[in-house]
């Protein structure tokens, strides 16, 4: 296994999508530091810090690394090295766990540039306005590793739904109409909107901000912290698992 | 080399696409270690269906094929046991010819120099870091070569070698093949190339229509097929001549006729004695693309 993981990190280290992807989150981290703090309602207090640290996950900036997944299977599809990647190693149940770890790991350390890049613009600013960065805090700290989970998680989504999908064009469209638009709408509709905290984004907002007092979301309770991790572990793992399962398993032609 | 036993057993594959397309039917052949199999037939025959099943990539509907006695998706070990050249497309385009090995070795847990070895080998030393996009036909063949043979496996299937390779690259990868024979490896080369075939391989494996229309060695379809050619301005009297001999006329023009059952010798022998004028007598070598249509046409 530890050979089919280093194999995975030097397929995604051999071709370019990682250099443009990483490019955009610091692009994207440092954009959304800016947001945080330049308007008027943006962070004014010590107690909102946590929110610079917690807005990569929590904005759907968390795509980038759900398309890098999503791209870690189905660009095998899509220019048939999944050949010899089967050839040489049938079980396609190790080929996905290999890739599940290793896109896990690959998007903690994109959550990590992320958190960089926010820091590298919002702290000095912060303290420029007087309001001190405490990384000891507790909530600061929930933040950070709300957002290492989150991001390595989502990870793990796009793989999932590129396992299950294995057309790249698809599965990046179906993916993004899905996290963007599909689940806004659902928050939208009354009663149907009792689901959400159980889609990725319910997920994702229940393990960032349920944190001390929990905030409804258009009028929709979050799940505690656990629940939301629960949450997305299960859109992690059974798109991945189908994928095994069922959609790799076809005829490779 | 790996364990011996590098004998590839295909037995009553049959394989349905669709419910009711039979791209294989009931197809049984063995191939033999330190030999050349040529595994032959028309487009559409079966021919790539087939070494997919043999390999585990496609399921087959009935029936089993093996690789030493163990279906492919068993092997402990693939790419030490099987090298596979499938199609000249299984690149990553905007990978180096280098990184695509380098990461074949790394899941096999080969040495990173063998990748550049291979290079060296199939001749592509010099477009290592270069991208697989720019690589003409022939040199994907060669790094699709490369990566069969990255494990030093004892068995080689290769699917079309020769498309796209120029005269001076058939001529390499024929005395390549030879070379991997002579070390007791098996080897399995589809082909529609038939002329190239005849002259590299020991046994042919001939498809049509998914199913086997003959198999056996080179020596043994060609057993009894050689004929003479004579022509002469009086056939009457060479006719005449072989009345009574164990022989079979064909006629092939107004002034030829097709023997067989009898040397070249033998005839002129024959005819001199008989008195008989002949204006040529030669030997017809056996023609495997004339058995090849003969065997696939009209079906």
């Amino acid at each position: 296994m530890i050979r089919l993981i280093r194999a995975e990190f030097l397929k995604l280290r051999t071709t370019q999508v990682w250099f443009w992807l990483l490019l955009a989150t610091i692009a994207v981290g440092a954009l959304l530091a800016v947001a945080n703090i330049a308007p008027h309602d943006g962070i004014r207090s010590e107690e909102k810090v946590p929110d610079l640290f917690a807005t990569f996950a929590a904005s759907p900036a968390y795509i980038l690394v759900f398309v890098l997944g999503v791209l870690g299977v189905t660009t095998e599809f899509r220019y048939q090295t999944i050949t010899p990647t089967v050839l040489q190693t049938p079980s396609r149940w190790a080929i996905v766990t290999a890739k599940m770890i290793t896109y896990a790991i690959t998007g903690a350390l994109y959550a990590a540039v992320a958190l960089l890049a926010e820091a590298a613009v919002g702290v000095p600013w912060l303290n420029s306005k007087n309001i001190p960065v405490h990384f000891g805090n507790s909530e600061v700290q929930h933040a950070i590793l709300g957002t290492f989970g989150v991001i390595a998680l989502f990870g793990i989504i796009g793989l999932g739904v590129g396992a299950l999908i294995r057309n790249q064009i698809v599965a990046v469209v179906v993916g993004i109409i899905f996290l963007i638009v599909l689940e806004n709408i659902l928050l939208a509709i009354p009663v149907v909107k009792k689901a959400w905290p159980y889609t990725p984004n319910g997920g994702t907002q229940a393990i960032l901000y349920t944190h001390g007092d929990a905030t409804p979301v258009n009028g929709v309770h979050l799940l505690s912290t656990w629940s939301g991790v629960v949450v997305l572990l299960l859109w992690a793992f059974v798109p991945a698992i189908l994928g095994a399962a069922i959609t790799m398993n076809r005829d490779i032609t | 080399m790996s364990a011996p036993g590098g004998q590839i057993v295909v037995d009553d594959l049959t394989k349905v696409f669709g419910g009711n397309v039979r791209a294989v039917d009931q197809l049984s052949f063995s191939v033999e270690p330190g030999s050349i199999t040529g595994f032959l037939g028309p487009n559409g025959a079966g021919k790539t269906t087939t070494l997919r099943m043999v390999l585990g990539l496609v399921r087959p509907t009935s029936g089993r094929a093996t690789i030493g006695g163990v279906p492919y998706r068993q092997l402990p070990n693939p790419t030490q046991t099987v090298g596979a050249a499938l199609e000249s497309a299984s690149f990553h385009p905007a990978r180096t010819a280098r990184n695509h090995l380098r990461i074949m070795c790394t899941v096999a847990d080969l040495p990173m120099q063998r990748a550049d070895e291979m290079l060296d080998l199939v001749g592509l030393h010099d477009a290592a870091r270069r991208k697989v996009r720019g690589f003409s036909m022939g040199m994907r063949q060669r790094l699709s070569l490369a990566a069969a043979l990255l494990g030093e496996p004892q068995v080689v299937v290769l699917d079309e070698p020769a498309n796209g390779l120029d005269p001076d690259g058939i001529r390499w990868l024929r005395g390549l093949l030879r070379h991997l024979a002579e070390q007791g490896r098996t080897v399995l080369v589809s082909s529609h190339q038939l002329n190239e075939v005849e002259e590299v391989a020991d046994r042919v494996v001939i498809l049509n229509h998914g199913r086997l229309v003959r198999a056996g060695s080179i020596a043994e379809l060609s057993a009894g097929t050689d004929s003479v050619l004579v022509r002469s301005p009086n056939l009457q009297a060479l006719h005449t001549a072989l009345t009574g001999q164990p022989v079979t006329v064909e006629p092939v023009d107004p002034t030829a006729v097709r023997v067989r059952g009898m040397s070249a010798a033998q005839l002129g022998n024959l005819a001199f004695t008989a008195g008989v004028e002949l204006h040529e007598l030669s030997l017809q070598r056996f023609d495997l693309e004339e058995l090849f249509f003969s065997l696939t046409s009209g079906q």
